[in-house]
């Protein structure tokens, strides 16, 4: 008699599982880490990634390179998650962080291939990566207490160390200390969006510049808006979110007339209306009025005709920044306008900037905002610029907040790595193995840095580890030199990064590889995996038959 | 895209269409990068120079532009590959920021490629070379600030700001009359400039065409010109001392936004209403003869009743005038715009001292002349000419020979063209790069062998023997350590730039330099090309 085969999960249910499903989870996430691999430090390459749309984005940046990878597979996309809350956490580090954990997993791979159970290797992770985490605390170097000047200063190294590895990196100097400027403008407030980042096409890097104050590009304007003053000192700033049009009060009304001789007044009342707003915004002595809605010729006009500077259509955030600059507050409505919702600034000029025309609010009182004006060469450029100025703000942040550094260029991974390897000896047992090669993993950002810049890495390496086991401790902070392609003192020659974005780095990565560790069987509907084929190759507009059906294989 | 293998041997997807997928990686990405770069530079070498040649460019609608502006020529091709795309963008902000020198950028920039490709078969890191270039660059930017000269002009003369003007448009279809051209260029941004800010709002130059004619009959037109004529055929076609209304507001009973509905049922409210409607324009004909107006010049449309009262009224009138226009003459007869007559004053008006209608040969086509302005900031360079192709390359010739001016005004230095800058530079960066240890002399070295790619197209072009001339004009810089030496385009018979009064703009050059650099670092950054197999 034949046992009748019991189905518990519906036909065409993917489901794998047991060791080979890990080793072939840690061999996807291996992939993934050698995507982003070559993008590491100041010799790291681009990425030039086309999407399903067609637009094209050349990028260094670990997150965004994922992000835009379109991952798919389950166990990879732990990967992506990790370096988006890296990005979102720190704003740097996102590739070391991925490359950490592929490399974690990798060195977990012949364990479990000797049929090591992988919680032992989990918690051995786990503890290697508390003691790193602590030692880093141990080694960081606090830039509290100093004047505001030095710590300026210090706050830039870190950030040129940031930017060395981006596209422009040739003018880390440069940007660093604009960044730093612009972190120090808005001051404690949590408000990222405080610092405005615009673009335009055209001009050198270096003819970027620094607004402390707030800057947007020229709105659409009616005819006669060449005719109002583009400058003003001291000028009050009224901020609307009003329409200031010739329109229709409501939408659905209707009026009807018996009598013709009635027609005027309507046609008076109406104009009435808007004359009325126009002259309140007049009478409250406002010499720039911004609305967020449209302002239109009728009103364009009127304010040239009584020397007002005014701007229709202004995006919200620089609606907001303006506000946070000048200290008004934006109004709904034009009625009781008293002087204390007026912000004011001590320049306001309209200013021609490349192929554009800005308007630039400088010197706002409350001075809690700033905004970088961003040039280069190609679009691509400078949407990469800023992301690495998204980088490098982020990293000053934290650093102003959490005011420890350590040496990079990979001295403090090797120093880690030495002081695990040293604890590991003090254990009995199976865990001395894992802490060891937990260790051993850590090593792979100088050995990435000196593969990407095309040194012999075990030369380097060999190097270093030398430094680093010198008793006396004074090799501690000893990394690649980039330059010459031998070993040099991180801390004495600037290269520092914030202690939070390494503690960060470890954290995200021990989590990820532990996560991946864990997981032995998965079970795949076969209606989502069918569903996201249709929607992918909907969304694609090409209905081929080749979207569908892929993926099949996939265990 | 390489498939990641499992335990078994099976692969597995990682990314969504991985199948879909093409990845280029390592060298051979850089060298398809390369290749797509250079073969952008390599169409536009041959427009370079005053023997450069047009290319004739068919759009996707059977319109056809010929051209030899770099910016234009890229714009039109509509390239798809990403690498040349970031050349076309290069030329652009070279058009945004100069103006001028959009084929010579994209050249310098193919040059840095072609020489960077060498060192990379040499085994030399991509970054290095990109950071070798950067050294350069500067190295090249700071030698040409040194051997530039300041230019001395002022309103009265300037015959130095024409000649720059002129080496701009001599490499232009209409170099013939290059001469007047760059005096009308030049005219007109001194007449539009604030020297004082040292500012100049190229929006106040309006730059209009119209076939017919001879391209010597160019002129520059202190005041506005429109494309309009009066609404009435039997209105006056020149009015001296023109007061003008400058409305936004139709010729016709206003409406109020909001719907309405008149309700009408009896005849005498009919009649009522048609009084009303005649009153109307009654009065607003009178209002503008009231405050004094000769002249109305009108956004919108006008109704026949009112179009014939105002010519009965013996009042000019100029209908559906673009918003744009209307600023411009607004700011040029110093009125303001109004919005609606009960606003008309007499204040309001602007002044110009003669408006006329002119028709063009036996075409009926008549345009209108607003001249002597009360404030002649705002001018317009009437261009003539054959055919629309050659106007519409006049214009673009203009735009460039204007962007000269403006830049000259921004900042007076000048650089001597016809390659001598580029080859004075060369020169300092080749002796500059034995002062750098490492690997980036050689990229140095490189950077000063794609200087000279520049004069050598200047001279391929121009049908001489590029190596001779060039490492003739070379070595004669060298011995005589004077950067004025250049490329002998026209066989005018000397080498010497100052002579043949070849000049170009300081900041043009400079920004030439660093912007190809800036690109050219871009695409050797690049190790590693994901896209879909259909692009």
């Amino acid at each position: 008699m034949i046992q009748p085969q019991i189905i518990l999960l519906k036909e065409g249910t993917d489901t794998s599982q047991g060791k080979a499903q890990l080793l072939s989870n840690i061999n996807s996430v291996t992939a993934v880490g050698d995507v982003v691999r070559t993008t590491l430090g100041p010799r790291g390459m681009d990425k030039l990634i086309h999407d399903d749309k067609g637009s094209v984005t050349i990028s260094n940046d670990g997150a965004t390179i994922l992000k835009l990878l379109d991952i798919v597979h389950p166990a990879a996309k732990i990967l992506v998650d990790i370096a988006k809350s890296q990005d979102s956490e720190v704003g740097d580090g996102t590739t070391t962080v991925v490359l950490l954990a592929a490399e974690f997993l990798k060195e977990a791979k012949p364990f479990v291939e000797d049929g090591v159970h992988s919680q032992n290797l989990i918690r051995s992770y786990r503890t290697a990566s508390t003691l790193a985490i602590e030692k880093v605390k141990e080694l960081a170097v606090s830039i509290e207490g100093k004047s505001v000047e030095e710590k300026k200063g210090l706050l830039a190294k870190c950030a040129a160390t940031t930017l060395s590895s981006k596209l422009i990196g040739g003018e880390k100097e440069f940007f660093a200390t604009m960044v730093v400027d612009a972190v120090m403008a808005i001051g404690d407030d949590d408000r990222l969006n405080l610092i405005g980042i615009k673009k335009v096409p055209g001009g050198n890097m270096r003819d970027s510049f620094l607004v402390d104050g707030v800057a947007f590009k020229k709105t659409f304007s009616y005819a006669g808006f060449e005719q109002q003053p583009k400058k003003f000192l001291n000028p009050k700033i009224l901020l609307l979110n009003i329409e200031l049009e010739l329109k229709s009060e409501k939408e659905n009304a209707e009026i009807r007339l018996s009598d013709p001789s009635q027609y005027q007044s309507i046609v008076d009342a109406e104009w009435n209306i808007i004359y009325d707003k126009l002259d309140k915004c007049v009478e409250s002595g406002a010499k720039v009025v911004l609305s967020r809605l449209a302002i239109g010729d009728l009103a364009t006009q009127y304010f040239a005709d009584r020397d007002i500077f005014c701007a229709g259509r202004v995006a919200e955030e620089d609606l907001n920044r303006v506000a946070a600059a000048a200290g008004g507050t934006v109004q709904t409505s034009v009625n009781n306008i008293i002087p204390e919702v007026l912000g004011t600034c001590e320049i306001f000029e309209e200013k021609q900037v490349g192929g554009e025309r800005f308007n630039i609010f400088s010197g706002c009182p409350s001075g809690r905002t700033a905004t970088i004006v961003l040039r280069g060469g190609a679009d691509q450029f400078i949407e990469e610029a800023e992301r690495s100025l998204h980088d490098a703000i982020m990293i000053v942040r934290r650093a102003v907040k959490n005011s420890t550094v350590v040496p990079g260029g990979g001295a403090i991974d090797m120093e880690i790595s030495k002081y695990l390897r040293q604890h590991s000896r003090t254990i009995a047992g199976k865990s001395q193995l894992f802490i060891n090669s937990y260790a051993k993993a850590l090593e792979v950002i100088p050995r990435q840095l000196c593969d990407n810049a095309g040194f012999d890495a075990t030369d380097v390496l060999n190097k270093l580890r030398q430094k680093h086991a010198m008793q006396s401790g004074e090799g501690a902070s000893y990394g690649v030199d980039i330059n010459t392609g031998g070993i040099a003192d991180s801390f004495a020659n600037f290269v520092w990064e914030p202690a939070v974005v390494k503690i960060n780095a470890i954290n995200a990565a021990t989590e990820a590889a532990c996560l991946i560790l864990s997981v032995d069987e998965t079970v795949k509907n076969p209606k989502s995996e069918s569903a996201q084929g249709d929607a992918a190759a909907g969304a694609m507009g090409r209905g081929r038959g080749g979207g569908r059906g892929r993926g099949m294989r996939r265990r | 895209m390489a498939l990641a293998f499992d335990e078994f041997g099976r692969p597995f997807i990682i990314l969504r269409e991985q199948d879909q997928k093409t990845r280029l990686r390592g060298i051979d990405a850089q060298k398809a990068n390369i290749a797509a770069g250079k073969a952008v530079a390599r169409i536009l070498r041959s427009s370079l120079g005053p023997k450069g040649m047009d290319k004739m460019l068919q759009g996707p609608d059977g319109d056809v532009t010929i051209t030899n502006d770099g910016a234009t020529i890229l714009e039109q091709m509509d390239v798809d590959n990403q690498i040349a795309k970031l050349m076309v963008e290069l030329s652009r902000s070279q058009d945004y920021e100069i103006g001028d020198g959009t084929t010579g950028v994209v050249v310098m920039a193919g040059a840095l490629l072609e020489q960077a490709e060498r060192q990379l078969d040499r085994g030399i890191h991509p970054i290095r070379v990109a950071e070798g270039y950067e050294m350069a660059s500067r190295v090249a930017v700071e030698h040409l600030e040194r051997i530039s000269q300041k230019f001395e002009f002022d309103v009265d003369n300037f015959e130095p700001l024409v000649k720059t003007c002129m080496t701009t448009l001599s490499s232009k279809i209409v170099n013939r009359c290059k001469r007047s051209l760059a005096e009308i260029a030049v005219k007109a941004v001194l007449a539009v400039a604030d020297l004082e800010r040292r500012d100049v709002n190229l929006d106040l130059i309006k730059v209009e065409g119209k076939v017919g004619g001879n391209l010597e009959d160019t002129e520059l037109i202190y005041g506005i010109l429109v494309d309009k004529d009066m609404s009435h055929p039997q209105m006056p076609k020149q009015i001296e001392d023109a007061h003008i209304a400058i409305l936004t507001c139709p010729f016709e009973p206003p409406k109020p936004k909001t719907k309405h509905k008149v309700d009408i049922d009896t005849v005498e409210k009919f009649e009522t209403l048609r009084k009303q409607e005649q009153q109307y324009f009654d009065e607003m004909v009178q209002k503008c003869k009231d405050v004094g107006a000769t002249l109305v010049i009108c956004q919108w449309g006008f109704d026949d009743e009112a179009n014939h009262l105002l010519m009965h009224r013996n009042l000019p009138a100029v209908r559906w005038v673009g918003g744009v226009e209307l600023e411009l003459i607004a700011i040029a007869t110093g009125g303001r715009i109004v919005p609606r007559f009960q606003e008309l004053t007499t204040e309001k008006l602007g002044k110009a001292g003669m408006v006329r209608e002119k028709s063009f040969g036996t075409t009926k086509e008549r345009m209108l002349y607003i001249e002597h302005c009360a404030n002649s900031k705002a001018v317009t360079i009437f261009i003539r000419g054959g055919n629309k192709m050659m106007i519409e390359e006049t214009k673009r010739s203009i735009h460039d020979a204007l962007c000269v001016a403006r830049n000259l005004i921004r900042n007076k230095s000048i650089v001597y063209g016809g390659g001598a800058a580029e080859i004075a530079c060369s020169l300092a960066v080749d002796a500059a790069a034995d002062k750098y240890p490492g690997v980036e002399q050689y990229a140095i070295r490189a950077f000063a062998e794609a200087l000279d790619s520049v004069p050598m197209a200047l001279a391929e072009n121009s049908g001489l023997q590029p190596i001779e001339t060039l490492s003739a004009v070379k070595s004669q810089q060298l011995k005589e350590n004077i950067p004025f030496y250049g490329i002998d385009c026209n066989d005018v018979g000397t080498n010497d730039m100052r002579e043949q009064n070849v000049f170009e703009t300081l900041i043009g050059k400079q920004q030439q330099i660093l912007l190809a650099t800036q690109v050219v670092k871009m695409i050797l950054k690049i190790d590693d090309v994901i896209s879909n197999s259909e692009y």
